[in-house]
């Protein structure tokens, strides 16, 4: 059953309890039918925030497709749980991350379910969807086409200056970490030479804009970080003849002024 | 009077919730407001919306009379012996982290401590655990009982000659049970320690008389006594609202400011800076007058017993369910009642509950400690007001078994 047909069932299912309780009903004997989980995976890295119960998931990648396990200690959760995985558990990756979810609206889950339910349940959905993406293969045709927009975006990084030093923020050694999936979203793990950089909100939307023009890039997801803190050890070689500094101790000093 | 008549006063109480009618049963979470309090608010808002204790002009004189008028209220309803002793805050939280900053900065250094219980909120929890890692001092924890209760005897255990406070709570939030704080202040006073008391629930079901109670503190939240929310008071007694340090900068607060020094108001205003909730504090008025006769008629509080009666006992006799906070004296029991259920998660229940109109608090209910000392994840609490009805509580009991039928 494609993805779409497999959708449609479900939502048909739905469709057939009028009242609340009866869909509750059903979802509770979903629930209940969910195959277990083995006790080893309920670790915290498994662990998915933002439920007043809890619930634990686990993929795994088998013959380029995704296989999820989970389980909850609240019933309701757990029918739902069900439901995702009945629908995404052995599709692709691609399949998978390239999907909107918008069966569970279209089922009323999402609005009816309480505010911290729908939290979770929102949050089960973002988890899934970033395992799919995290476990996204490239192939050598795949590494090919995205080389040229890492240069593209690396050129894009180097428009952006620091505010106080005349060196851009990629020379700089700002950037932790930068990847770019399949779908030209764009990762960004950045950090600032100090914690209380006044300029960060601006430095963070110059970032984006600039990396956002880059054509055939669709999204910029920027996050900041302060571990490991930044040094003047993480400044590129050019970094370094553009601020005339050698590796005398001295001269470090001056870029603290 | 009846819950059924009092309940025309609050039109959220005739709402339809997935077309059942609602039955409101998290009033310990903020309860409904009667039309009077939200009418006092609107009024203000339309027609003497004007910042207090600064103009010259009517309507500020207008705004300021209201407010003054309210604290004056509020002392007598308090018993408190004088209107500076009255401070407006935005809550409980507020309150509570306003001695947790200031008195602390009067009086704790390192290695001193402080004592609060595990029933308590976390807004009675962190507050002093920030003090105690500002000022390298060290907080302890004093238990429950199995009954849920403080013990004044484990207090007069715990008490050192370095125990600069003791914060506990009047009522817990969670265990519904009042707790002996006379005789835990009394113990507290022969060491020369004061006492604070949170009154986010104390202060909804018990009459308070701060001279009588002799407390140092007392702190609740205007939301949950049918007031406006964003509304609290801090009663403190002078002599320690006058040693302590202002908690936060800003106009109002100031007698005169030079850059070579400020001198700060007397009481209260020393601790009101900034612009006041002015159209909220005066909602305290009609409130506090609703909270009075709940408490002073006879036939209400009667109804409240019966339904307490009525819960505590089909709660207990359902082998299944596990209530915690059962008095040895049944008359220290409000009607809040927190349990879990074999075999059903607090969230399902609470969700099956919400669409049969019910509405319960699940989860952790801001007291973590007391959860981890019980060993479960949350609890499922329902929690009554005088405008809840024994039918309401018939109905609560009848569809909690249908939910844990569908669940067991």
């Amino acid at each position: 059953m494609t993805l779409a047909e497999k959708k449609a069932e479900i939502v048909e299912a739905f469709s057939l309890y009028e009242e609340w309780l009866d869909k509750y009903e059903y979802l509770i004997e979903l629930g209940k039918d969910l195959p277990p989980y083995p006790e080893e995976k309920k670790t915290e890295d498994r662990l998915i925030k933002g439920c007043q119960s809890r619930v634990w998931l686990d993929a795994e990648l088998r013959d380029g497709r995704l296989y999820f396990t989970a389980d909850s200690d609240a019933i309701i959760t757990k029918g739902i749980i069900s439901l995702l995985i009945d629908v995404y558990s052995g599709r692709t990756p691609k399949e998978i991350a390239g999907d909107d979810f918008a069966f569970i609206a279209d089922i009323g889950l999402k609005e009816n379910l309480s505010p911290t339910r729908a939290n979770g349940l929102v949050s089960m959905i973002e988890t899934i969807r970033q395992m799919a993406r995290d476990s996204e293969v490239l192939r050598a045709e795949d590494v090919a086409a995205l080389q040229p927009y890492y240069t593209a975006v690396i050129a894009a990084l180097k428009e952006v200056y620091d505010p106080e030093i005349p060196v851009n923020i990629y020379d700089l050694g700002l950037i932790y970490e930068l990847t770019i999936s399949k779908a030209h979203e764009v990762f960004i793990l950045m950090t600032f030479t100090a914690p209380n950089c006044p300029m960060a909100d601006q430095v963070l939307a110059e970032v984006r804009e600039s990396v956002e023009a880059v054509p055939g890039i669709t999204k910029c997801t920027i996050e900041m970080t302060f571990e490991p803190a930044w040094d003047k050890s993480m400044l590129s070689e050019e970094a370094r003849l553009e601020l005339g500094l050698d590796y005398d101790e001295d001269d470090y000093g001056k870029l603290d002024a | 009077m009846t819950a059924a008549d009092i309940r025309s006063f609050f039109p959220a109480l005739s709402d339809s919730v997935y077309g059942k009618p609602l039955v409101y049963l998290d009033n310990a979470a903020t309860s409904q407001r009667p039309q009077s309090v939200m009418d006092t608010v609107s009024r203000l808002s339309l027609h003497a919306n004007a910042n207090i204790h600064r103009a010259v002009h009517a309507l500020a004189a207008k705004a300021t009379e209201e407010v003054e008028s309210t604290r004056e209220m509020v002392r007598q309803c308090l018993s408190a012996a004088s209107r500076e002793e009255i401070v407006f805050t935005s809550g409980t939280t507020a309150g509570i982290n306003l001695v947790a900053y200031a008195f602390g900065e009067a009086f704790v250094s390192e290695g001193d401590e402080i004592i609060v219980s595990e029933a308590e909120h976390h807004s009675n929890i962190v507050p002093w655990q920030l003090l105690c890692s500002r000022k390298k001092a060290i907080l302890k924890v004093l238990e429950i009982d199995e009954n849920g209760e403080l013990s004044p005897a484990q207090v007069e255990k715990l008490i050192s000659r370095r125990t600069k406070l003791i914060a506990i709570t009047h009522i817990s939030n969670v265990l519904g049970v009042e707790n002996p704080a006379r005789e835990i202040i009394r113990i507290a006073h022969t060491h020369g320690v004061p006492v604070l008391v949170d009154g986010a629930q104390g202060f909804v079901h018990r009459k308070v008389d701060v001279q009588d109670l002799d407390c140092d503190f007392y702190v609740f939240s205007g939301h949950k006594v049918y007031a406006a929310t964003g509304t609290g008071v801090l009663y403190g007694k002078k002599r320690y609202l006058e040693a302590m340090p202002p908690f936060m900068g800003g106009g109002e607060m100031i007698e005169t400011v030079r850059f070579s020094g400020t001198s700060f108001a007397p009481l209260p205003g020393k601790f009101e800076a900034g612009t006041q909730h002015f159209n909220g504090i005066p909602s305290l008025k009609p409130a506090l007058e609703f909270r009075q006769k709940c408490l002073d008629d006879k036939e209400l509080l009667a109804e409240q017993e019966a339904i307490c009666a009525f819960v505590t006992e089909a709660l207990l006799s359902d082998s299944r369910i596990r209530l915690y906070g059962v008095p040895r004296r049944t008359s220290d029991k409000i009607p809040l009642f927190s349990f879990t259920v074999e075999g059903a998660h607090h969230e399902d229940l609470a969700l099956i509950m919400d669409k049969m109109g019910i509405a319960l608090r699940s989860g952790q209910m801001c007291a973590e400690p007391l959860m981890d000392h019980y060993g479960v994840t949350g609890m499922l609490r329902a929690s009554f007001a005088p405008y809840n009805t024994l039918e309401e509580a018939k109905y609560f009991i009848a569809c909690l078994h249908k939910a844990i039928d569908m669940l067991v």
